[in-house]
């Protein structure tokens, strides 16, 4: 039960059951905000969220005792902006050493004695060896229960068979619940606090009782020091546990945005072949979660189809099974510009195409869409047989029997289409993706841009809205450049600002056109590089039709991408081979 | 386009294919510029300055000519021991800086973040790394870092240790300045000294390093005089100098060339016209790159930095009978190190000292522990007398700009200045 003595705590080299040997009620902090309030004005922007929102918490009066530790800069200046608001009943910065070795243990021990000492003078209680080595117990029962894997913490309550990783930084409360919700497999969750396990049969070290104070601690310093490291631990080797597990079936790796000590490992984990990832990014607020939904469906459906094909049950499915001549199918992709239908024979040959714009509703767009292609085949609703939606609306879209997510259906699509596709680039409206293929055309992997509209169809929309032309003409400019312009600015309000600037300086459209498609292409040719993409790459999506960005991502790439005359409709192709499958 | 231009253009395309020939025509590029530095140098320029501008590009040329004998440093490292192991030191922040100014810097940005690197990295460090997987930085012989001042740190150097598959050794360095924080970091430096010599095959002689130390803490309270003595002078003053100054001040303090720098500068001091226009305390590094700040500060009678915050983050008050001791103590006492009153209280005594006019905080994105508490530093500043500004930016990256919004800042601050 939380009450106005519950000391919070941010970081696992926290000592919990010291604090609790001295009579406090500890609770992780993990909670994730709808967005922030005066910790954008104190600790500014262009911070971590988790930061902000801890921020947040104390300055709204929910929180009044917290230990923070040396953990991160971001952490460091919230300390200092904490101690200069004074708004805290009990605030304490723990300097935790960054090794592990014998005089970081001593220093350690000595920064938990300044610890106890500052508790007991706020608090009025000393501390209890008898709480304390119960706290000990307790930890002790769950590091055995935990110690399946020899050096890594565990799923809780799973004792064996397949499971899914949440690693990187923290992730909240709320976001993890969403994670577990989408994915086929358990879900521990390793990131930052949350991996709070001390090593397994730690107690039998414990000094004896008639040890002073000063050799308990020291012992203690050295336990909490023996965790699984973090990323700011200089050793970090310990981690390694964490990604060669043989039950580990997938990673959602989780960064935050403005905490950078986790990209580094991210780095080195996309390089591993054999297991499934998913790279996402927020901002630590709640409002990441619809954003991130798609990615994390889509990721769920890697995983079934790799554990299906680890069954050995691929082949089986309804894809090589006979169709009928009679039979129809649908797909409906529902998009942020446009709502594509696609409707294909028992034999799976393209009776049917429709783009519309998605307008108002996505629901209403769907049903819109469909009624046309069934009117441009001579079917009825009733003639099909099976719908499958997918696109960002598709959770709307009421009539269809199975909703799959646009990165699995594009997949489909561009595989259909030329079966010697490896790597698909969507760049959609509202945002971009880099689909990654195996042999067989499912998804080997994907990556989308994080919450920022660089790089997407939005990114040119804007900077057409600036030079006040429409899409289309945005992209019959830009072939006949003179000037080899470059738009440094990765964000889009620079750069809108430096095509202001390009603008007033009198510079030719088409030039100014020419960098755009070149900041676009170069951002796209980034996530390609992050996906681990590589050629024969084919592009769908609307701008596709694009001809200077598909030139200038051809430089990028070194390589001309497979532009489908169905480009447009692959999402929809996807889905209603899909349909036919089922 | 300007040769700096084309020198990055020519790097660029070369690179993808041929790193090696890219990094010897940016070593050539280099080596050009170090000859007009010596040759050519800024007639508006100070003669220290000028010898400045050589001594630092020889120091960035340095691993690009012997990378067997150079090493990778951390910018609050202290080098007297690398220097006494003969290697010669070099830091993320200087280097970077320099490819920036060579524009081969986009080029480093984004390779790294094609490898995963977040795109909010800090630039400097986002460069360097970026450089090593381009192949424009050398491999170096060893590397040698602290955990001050900032995340990155612990991020970068382990990454191309592993990628150079070189030795690394980490100082730590406690947040707070006790005696037990100074004896911990003394004996952290006894293990990097090992280090270096088992590293390098050479023994550092006790009675060098001694020498060096001690002319480490004779710049310091030299270089501390030379800001109180120009407080009323006119310095001609660019964008890069404050800059070099923050670097060889740091990695190059104990070498004979700072010391020799520092009283050029005290020379040129005395024949120095009285004080015109603004003068501007500069805290965190300087977006040299700028063309918005250079309208303000390059060469301008209107204004100049006077100072760079980065060149004044060591106390001279250490221990020069104890070499080990005394380069402990300086880290420990580092002015960037524990919370931020050290710091800002480091800042307004120094501003204080060069008698400045105003301070600008600059924002380096990327940089979180400026950016975290740049509020509580307005206020502090303005609270000791000094107007304020703070500034966001980029000291590194171009892709960071946002020149109409810096030059409008920085305008409407002058002015305030001189309405006062």
């Amino acid at each position: 039960m939380e009450t106005e003595h519950t000391l919070y705590y941010i970081c696992k080299y926290t000592p919990l059951e010291l604090l609790e040997g001295l009579g406090a009620h500890t609770k992780a902090w993990n909670d994730m905000p709808a967005g922030f309030g005066r910790s954008e004005q104190l600790l500014g922007s262009n911070i971590c969220g988790f930061g902000k929102a801890l921020l947040d918490a104390c300055l709204s009066g929910q929180i009044h005792e917290l230990v923070l530790t040396s953990c991160c800069d971001t952490i460091r200046s919230l300390a200092d902006v904490l101690r200069a608001e004074g708004t805290l009943d009990f605030l304490y910065l723990l300097d935790v050493p960054h090794r592990e070795d014998d005089c970081s243990v001593d220093r350690f021990a000595r920064e938990l004695r300044r610890l106890m000492e500052a508790y007991e003078t706020y608090s009025g209680r000393i501390l209890s060896r008898e709480r304390f080595l119960a706290a000990l117990q307790k930890s002790n029962g769950a590091a055995a229960e935990n110690g399946r894997r020899e050096g890594c913490s565990a799923v809780p309550g799973q004792t064996s068979g397949p499971y899914l990783s949440v690693l990187g930084g923290r992730m909240g409360e709320q976001l993890f619940a969403q994670t577990a919700e989408a994915m086929p497999l358990p879900l521990a969750n390793h990131t930052c606090v949350a991996g709070r396990t001390l090593p397994a049969g730690f107690l039998s070290g414990l000094p004896a009782a008639a040890s002073p104070d000063d050799a308990l601690l020291r012992w203690y310093a050295g336990v909490l020091l023996r965790q699984l490291p973090c990323m700011r631990m200089v050793d970090r080797t310990g981690r390694k546990p964490l990604f060669n597990d043989p039950n580990l079936r997938g990673i959602v790796y989780h960064t935050i945005r403005f905490c950078d000590y986790y990209s580094f490992e991210y780095s080195e984990v996309k390089t591993h072949p054999d297991i499934p990832l998913l790279k996402i990014e927020t901002d630590y607020t709640r409002s990441s979660g619809g954003q991130l939904q798609t990615r994390l469906e889509a990721f769920a459906e890697e995983i079934q189809s790799t554990e299906s094909a680890r069954h050995h049950h691929a082949g089986q499915n309804a894809a090589h099974q006979p169709r009928t001549q009679t039979a129809y199918f649908a797909g409906i992709d529902s998009g942020s510009t446009s709502t594509d239908v696609v409707i294909l024979d028992g034999t799976g040959r393209i009776i049917g195409r429709t783009v519309i714009p998605t307008g108002a509703g996505a629901r209403i767009s769907a049903d819109k869409a469909l009624q046309q292609a069934l009117r441009e085949t001579n079917l009825r609703r009733e003639d099909i047989r099976r719908v499958v939606s997918t696109g960002y609306g598709r959770a709307a879209i009421q009539d269809s029997d199975q909703s799959i997510t646009e990165i699995t259906c594009h997949a489909k699509g561009a595989h259909f289409l030329d079966p010697s596709v490896r790597c698909v680039i969507d760049i959609g409206g509202q945002d971009s993706k880099v689909i990654v293929l195996d042999e067989s055309g499912q998804v080997a992997g994907f990556v989308m841009n994080d919450k920022c509209a660089a790089g997407t169809g939005r990114f040119l929309e804007m900077m057409a809205g600036t030079m006040e032309m429409s899409l289309d003409e945005i992209s019959r400019h830009g072939l006949k450049y003179r000037e080899d312009i470059t738009i440094s600015s990765t964000c889009t309000v620079f750069a809108e600002s430096e095509v202001v600037s390009l603008i007033a300086e009198n510079k030719d459209t088409d030039d100014i056109v020419h960098g755009l498609d070149k900041a676009v292409a170069s951002k796209t040719a980034s996530l390609v590089a992050r996906a681990g993409g590589s050629a024969p790459f084919m592009m769908t999506g609307g701008v596709a039709k694009n001809e200077g960005l598909v030139r200038a991502l051809t430089k990028e790439l070194k390589s001309a991408p497979i532009i489908s005359d169905m480009a447009q409709l692959c999402g929809a192709l996807g889905a209603a081979l899909y349909a036919a499958e089922l | 386009m300007s040769a700096a231009e084309f020198l990055g253009t020519v790097v660029e395309k070369t690179n993808p294919d041929h790193p090696a020939a890219s990094r010897r025509i940016l070593r050539t590029g280099w080596e050009v510029q170090d000859y007009l530095f010596q040759h050519h140098p800024h007639p508006e320029s100070f003669p220290a300055d000028q010898y400045l501008a050589k001594f630092m590009m020889d120091a960035m040329l340095q691993p690009l000519k012997d990378p067997d004998h150079s090493c990778i440093v951390s910018i609050f490292t202290p080098c007297e021991m690398v220097q006494e192991a003969g290697l010669h030191p070099y830091n993320v922040e200087g280097f970077s800086c320099y490819l920036s100014a060579s524009f081969a810097g986009g080029i480093c940005t984004r390779k790294a973040e094609q490898d995963g690197i977040s795109d909010t990295l800090c630039s400097y460090h986002k460069t360097f790394v970026g450089a090593a997987m381009n192949g424009l930085l050398p491999k170096p012989r060893c590397i040698l870092y602290t955990s001050l001042a900032c995340d990155a740190n612990l991020l970068t150097f382990p990454k191309l240790a592993a990628y150079y598959q070189v030795p690394s050794f980490c100082i730590d360095v406690p947040a707070d300045a006790s005696e037990d924080a100074v004896a911990y970091v003394r004996d952290e430096l006894v293990g990097a000294r090992r280090f270096l010599e088992e590293t390098t095959g050479r023994s550092i002689e006790e009675d060098a390093l001694k020498a060096r130390v001690k002319r480490s803490r004779e710049s310091l309270l030299a270089y501390e005089q030379v800001q109180r003595d120009r407080a009323d002078r006119f310095v001609p003053a660019d964008l890069v100098t404050p800059l070099y100054s923050a670097m060889t001040a740091n990695i190059l303090l104990g070498t004979p060339e700072e010391e020799r720098y520092v009283r050029m500068l005290q020379e040129d001091l005395r024949s120095a016209l009285p004080k015109r226009g603004k003068h501007i305390y500069w805290m965190h590094t300087i977006p040299f790159w700028s063309d918005a700040v250079k309208k303000y500060f390059l060469f301008q009678d209107s204004a100049q930095i006077v100072a760079c915050e980065l060149a004044q983050v060591c106390s001279p008050d250490f221990d020069t009978d104890d070499p080990m001791l005394g380069m402990a103590q300086r880290l420990v006492r580092n002015a960037i190190n524990g919370p931020a009153e050290r710091r800002i209280a480091n800042g307004i005594r120094h501003a204080r000292d060069a008698r400045a006019d105003g301070v600008i905080w600059f924002n380096h994105w990327g940089c979180r522990h400026t950016l975290g508490i740049s509020r509580l530093a307005k206020q502090a500043f303005e609270d000791a007398g000094f107007p304020t500004l703070l500034l966001d930016g980029d000291g590194c990256d171009r892709a960071h700009g946002g020149e109409g919004q810096t030059s409008t800042r920085i305008g409407a601050f002058l002015e305030m200045l001189r309405n006062d």
